[in-house]
């Protein structure tokens, strides 16, 4: 289904860690559609999943950096420009790690350094990479940022912990760098998600069984990885460029729903 | 306690929110330590740093105890 939508455009890819990774997905549809790009993780990555071997089998390059390092993070966007010769047009976010949901902290028992470190690495990742961006001049005009998220920021799932309040963090940040970047004609969105089988969605306690009741729930079903990397390309391409500071649910109807007779008797 | 003994210990009590008291030679990263998969790598990382040396994938791979750890980062020195 290549229609050349990102021919000519260049980009930075953040989170793609394996197979599963929706990073990974949009990865492949990028290349797909005609996209140049930089994949990029942190450096511990280099010893966890298999991105170097994704990276090798599609021949686009990696460059690792800690998105919470603005230092890391100026060396990664000045490296990627010289790499592809010019400004960017599509910089995905798809960064979430919580200390206190892998180590199973109840939520009326949750460590504060952990939680401070949940924030920086999911959330405030996301204005640090805005910011650098910014101050760099980095985007192209109608160049499209996009950071993947979750309902949870509006709506209370309790397993999805302290992780619910970096969604609603990431969400604003999209919403208030949106406006700082509209003087740029750069937009900015965040991307709410069905849950999905990822090594980090996985991480989630329950999570096969919330898989199953959101799939019932939502009137198409849960959206899958690769659908999720679609739609994220047409947010990337110039065909939505007046979509700017929203947060839009992929979710197969589900954020609408109050009852399905579906998911009784589940 | 050597002074490898000691900094690594620390890192541990750092890195995974345990008690000094539970960070014993024979205690296991994965089993005794709450450590994840992730943990475990961020561990190795860790100590590749403040000790400046490499560990390949297959030393780290043997590393499991607090003990196997010193002992192997004290061999390196």
């Amino acid at each position: 289904m290549a229609n050349e939508l990102l021919k000519g455009k260049k980009g930075i890819i953040f989170g793609a860690l394996d197979e599963q990774s929706i990073a990974w997905k949009i990865a492949q549809k990028a290349l797909e559609e005609g996209g140049d790009f930089v994949l990029t993780n942190a450096p511990v990555v280099k010893r966890f999943g298999s991105l170097e071997k994704l990276a090798e089998s599609i021949d686009k390059p990696i460059i690792y950096a800690d998105a919470t390092n603005l230092e890391e993070l100026e060396n990664l966007i000045s490296e990627s420009q010289e790499l592809m010769g010019g400004k960017l047009d599509f910089v995905l976010h798809a960064i979430g790690m919580s200390v206190n949901v892998r180590k199973k902290k109840e939520y009326t028992d949750l460590n504060h350094d952990w939680m401070q470190k949940t924030f920086d690495v999911s959330a405030i990742s996301f204005h640090k990479l805005m910011q650098t961006l910014y101050q760099k001049d980095a985007m192209n005009e109608w160049g499209s940022i996009v950071a993947l998220s979750y309902i949870a920021a509006q709506r209370v799932f309790p397993d999805y912990s302290e992780m619910a309040e970096s969604k609603a963090l990431l969400e604003s940040f999209a919403r208030s760098f949106g406006y700082h970047f509209a003087a740029k004609n750069v937009r900015v969105n965040t991307i709410s998600q069905s849950p999905t089988m990822t090594t980090a969605g996985s991480g989630i306690k329950g999570f096969q069984e919330f898989f199953d009741y959101a799939e019932k729930m939502s009137p198409l079903g849960n959206a899958s990885a690769e659908s999720c990397a679609d739609f994220t390309i047409a947010m990337f391409s110039d065909l939505t460029r007046m979509v700017t500071m929203q947060n839009l649910f992929h979710d197969g109807g589900f954020s609408s729903m109050g009852m399905n007779p579906a998911v009784i008797g589940l | 306690m050597s002074e490898i003994a000691d900094k690594v210990q620390k890192i541990i009590v750092d890195k995974l929110g345990v008690d000094e008291s539970e960070v014993t030679p024979e205690a296991s990263f994965t089993n005794d330590l709450g450590a994840d998969s992730l943990d475990t790598v961020e561990l190795i990382m860790e100590f590749e740093k403040e000790f400046d040396v490499s560990i390949p994938d297959e030393q780290a791979e043997q590393i499991q105890t607090v003990g196997q750890a010193v002992e192997y980062l004290e061999s390196q020195q």
